[in-house]
């Protein structure tokens, strides 16, 4: 008699033990499926955020025109183009006068950016990265300035050798 | 029995307490993130507007280069065209509304400041339209260009300017 009275207590405390561990199961299916629909509406919210480029229509105007200025480089038809010039540097090419191509690339440049983005106490503008690539690799590079973590940049390609212009201003 | 069905309803109960609040505050948060950047948004959608509007002028055909300087310019603005819309700015009187437009040159500065047809090109301030003198200002970078002489020969000139419109 006492013996089955045991086995009955020990039969009700195995299964009160099951069905403790089958609601600990169950809580924690519910707090990873919780977890997994937070995930991707995070995931979703920030690649959201990446997407939005932090590109300015500033400067990329500002790249657009600076291509289209006219250099003191003159071939035999005409005064070139910053683009032109561009060009003319990542070959090697002299101007007319024999001024290095790249020389009068440098020159302009540097007056233009200096010119355009006043880089002064107090001001709106903290520095600029003007770099020129052909095939990933800098041929010209004008960095001045502090570069903080609030900045827009653009960037333009020449077509010609894969040739790229990036600019970025930091704010 | 009864008890325990009781302590069950009580279990279920917490457990739809807690799931409900847990879920609130994961809303609250995504409200957080997703309204953190709204600022910033308005402030590029601000900027894209100024910058459209801005554009929108400086490809307009009274200022535009158009074929004048070799195809494909873009946002280059007819100096020699703005010239001779000053000349004539009676007959413009009210087309552009009360905006202010004007066309400053960044690069290379001349000495004078207002362009007038005695000191033009050796200026640096083409002012269309001075209707407003308060309200917004926008700017974005243009091309300048005008034709050139030199020997005898015309060329091409193309200089860095920023277009400036004040709208209220």
């Amino acid at each position: 008699m006492k013996k089955r009275a045991q086995e009955q207590k020990s039969k009700i405390l195995t299964d009160m033990s099951r069905k403790a561990q089958e609601e600990m199961v169950g809580f924690a299916m519910i707090v990873i499926i919780v977890a997994i629909i937070i995930l991707i509406f995070i995931s979703f919210s920030i690649n959201r955020d990446v997407q939005e480029p932090l590109e300015s229509y500033e400067v990329n105007s500002f790249i657009s025109s600076t291509l289209q200025y006219t250099s003191d480089c003159q071939d035999y038809i005409s005064y070139l183009s910053l683009q032109k010039v561009i060009l003319k540097c990542a070959d090697k090419e002299k101007c007319l006068d024999g001024k290095e191509a790249c020389e009068v690339l440098n020159e302009t440049l540097i007056q233009i950016t200096q010119s355009s983005w006043k880089l002064e106490r107090g001001g709106l503008t903290k520095g600029y990265v003007l770099n020129i690539t052909e095939k990933e690799k800098s041929i010209y590079l004008i960095k001045e300035g502090n570069l903080t973590s609030n900045y827009k940049g653009s960037m333009q390609a020449l077509g010609r050798d894969e040739i790229q212009i990036f600019f970025t201003v930091y704010y | 029995m009864n008890g325990k069905a009781q302590i069950k309803i009580q279990q279920m109960a917490f457990m739809l307490l807690a799931v409900t609040l847990f879920i609130a505050l994961v809303v609250v948060f995504l409200v957080v993130i997703r309204f953190s950047g709204l600022k910033e948004s308005a402030m590029i959608l601000e900027e894209r507007n100024s910058m459209l509007m801005v554009n929108k002028i400086a490809n307009s055909p009274e200022f535009a280069c158009e074929d004048s300087f070799g195809k494909n310019k873009v946002n280059c603005v007819d100096g020699d065209k703005l010239m001779m819309l000053l000349q004539n700015n009676e007959k413009y009187m009210g087309f552009w509304g009360d905006s202010s437009i004007e066309v400053i040159k960044i690069f290379p500065k001349s000495k004078a400041g207002l362009c007038t047809l005695d000191n033009y090109p050796n200026c640096n301030i083409i002012r269309v339209n001075s209707e407003n003198s308060e309200g917004f200002d926008t700017s974005n970078f243009v091309t300048l260009c005008r034709k050139e002489i030199e020997e005898g020969e015309t060329y091409d000139k193309c200089e860095i300017a920023k277009i400036n419109v004040r709208y209220s």
